[in-house]
């Protein structure tokens, strides 16, 4: 029988770092790396030895970049593995670090995203199976796209989808980790460069490089090394999936909704239970459409919720408190791992100005290109 | 008007119909009808090679959505070009290219067809490609 990530041994995420996301510079993707895992030890107050074995999501590096990144904390001769998965490398290193800890393998694991901005080939333009006009369609035209079909179907303006924006930017501006730190009003986000559609440079996510860093443990680990267990919150559950053909309703949507109810179930709860959820908003549209895949309201509710600031922190759930894809930046391996650190920092009440209050259950997600999504819930324990 | 007698810049692709042109899809025998052919397997079943047969498909079909590109990295496309995600009569969504598609031409729900456009390769050659554009009525 197979079985679910939460039916085997707890799982508690006992340190988080960041290496802030920002525009592309010089800086050594090994210093971008190095900076977000010594200060996830730093904060489990674990040394780097006690690690078993590391998961490093990336996508834009080359073959092999990891070793000769981990290598400058002391060779340990632990195992190590890169994943990549598109935007959501970093979700699945998180999600088979946990694994790992779980199935017993390991007691203390890390995952790391790292990435820096460089050209990217598109595998699937490989198959050898031609296409019509693929090279003028890229993310932000096919979101482009969304954003038209869902502006029609439920008479919502742009500048209500761009109010998207202009609560992440807000949210960003008190992230000293994000790579987009200024508030911004909706005429700001309006009046930004044209890019495709209605969609204006400031509702799309930059892609520049950082590095964000979590460190797994089981129960036995956190008592053997006396890790603080006030400060250790629990991986809830762990949801993957990829798409499957379907016809009249939107592929990026449905794949949402059926993982993030995987996980969702998995951990016992529903949507109503969320405090704080970060998700791909990589795009405006995105966080309108998964809100409502997620069951935080019903389908073509979201900008009326976004307007009555249920999405705020302080509101119902704080949605990318972190400010998103779309402020924190999307740096493509960080991602979904700073994802993890963030509804951490939320759950330990550690998150200081953009806290949301009371906050004791998260969920996170990306979506890859693919597609392949990922949910994560995170809980804690009191 | 484009000259008729052009090579076909993805013949692969599409061809000329009888009265205009086709997509060249492909059926399989679980009924699942697709775009472009391929014999690699199929998405929904997974049965492949001859359980996979080509299929001409209509060129013509509704729009879903539609977009304005106004910023786009590689410069042999220039911008603004509007793109397109299409429902075709026989069942494939398509996302290509389209012609004479500004928001008010161009609404969700309008009925578009293919046609032949007269464009240059890199080499200078010059070839017909395929567009689609909304129905004259």
């Amino acid at each position: 029988m197979s079985k679910l990530l939460r039916e085997l041994r707890p799982v508690y995420v006992v340190g988080i770092g960041w290496h802030r996301y920002q525009n592309p510079s010089e800086t050594s993707y090994v210093t971008l790396g190095l900076t977000a895992i010594r200060a996830a030890l730093a904060d489990a107050h674990i040394e780097w030895p006690v690690v078993e074995s590391t998961y490093i999501g990336t996508a834009l590096l080359g073959m092999a970049a990891g070793r000769a990144m981990l290598k400058h904390l002391g060779a340990s001769g632990r195992p190590l593995v890169h994943v990549e998965n598109a935007s959501a490398s970093g979700s699945a290193a998180f999600r088979h670090a946990c694994i790992e800890v779980a199935a017993g393998i390991s007691d203390v694991v890390l995952a790391v995203g790292c990435d820096k901005r460089n050209p990217v080939v598109r595998g699937f333009t490989r198959t050898g199976i031609d296409n019509l006009a693929d090279d003028a369609i890229v993310p932000f035209t096919h979101f482009a796209l969304l954003t038209n079909e869902y502006a029609t179907r439920h008479r919502v303006k742009p500048e209500d989808i761009a109010l998207v924006a202009v609560k992440n930017h807000g949210n960003g501006a008190k992230n000293p980790n994000a790579q987009r730190q200024k508030a911004r009003t909706l005429e700001e986000v309006l009046a930004g460069k044209p890019i495709a559609g209605t969609l204006t440079a400031l509702q799309c996510c930059p892609v520049g490089e950082g590095a964000a860093a979590v460190i797994v443990a089981s129960a036995d680990a956190i008592k053997r090394y006396g890790i603080d267990a006030s400060r250790a919150i629990r991986v809830a559950s762990s949801a993957a999936a990829s798409e499957r053909p379907v016809s009249a309703s939107d592929a990026d949507a449905t794949l949402t909704r059926e993982t993030i109810q995987r996980a969702l179930h998995e951990a016992q709860i529903t949507a109503d239970d969320l405090d704080v959820l970060e998700i791909h908003d990589a795009f405006t549209i995105e966080e309108l459409l998964y809100t409502e895949a997620a069951g935080l309201c019903p389908e073509g509710a979201a900008v009326h919720a976004l307007k009555a600031g249920e999405f705020d922190i302080g509101g119902r759930c704080a949605v990318s408190a972190s400010g998103g894809l779309i402020a924190m930046g999307h740096p493509i391996g960080p991602t979904g791992i700073g994802q993890i650190a963030e509804i951490t920092l939320q759950l330990r009440r550690e998150a200081g100005p953009r806290q949301q209050p009371n906050a004791r259950t998260g969920l996170a997600h990306m979506v890859g290109l693919g597609s392949v999504c990922y949910a994560h819930v995170l809980q804690r324990d009191s | 008007m484009s000259d008729a007698s052009l090579p076909l810049l993805k013949p692969a692709l599409y061809a000329r119909g009888e009265r205009a042109p086709v997509l060249l899809g492909g059926r399989c025998e679980c009924g699942h009808i697709f775009f472009p052919m391929q014999t690699f397997g199929c998405e929904r079943c997974g049965r492949f090679g001859k359980a996979l047969q080509p299929m001409q498909l209509r060129g013509h079909g509704r729009l879903r959505a539609a977009a304005t590109v106004h910023v786009h990295a590689d410069e042999k496309r220039p911008t603004p070009f509007t793109v397109g995600t299409i429902e075709l009569d026989d069942g494939p969504v398509i996302r290509t290219l389209l012609l004479n598609a500004s928001p008010d031409h161009a609404a969700p729900g309008t009925e578009v067809e293919a046609m032949f456009v007269e464009v240059e390769t890199s080499d200078g050659e010059k070839v017909l490609d395929l567009r689609f554009r909304p129905v004259v009525s």
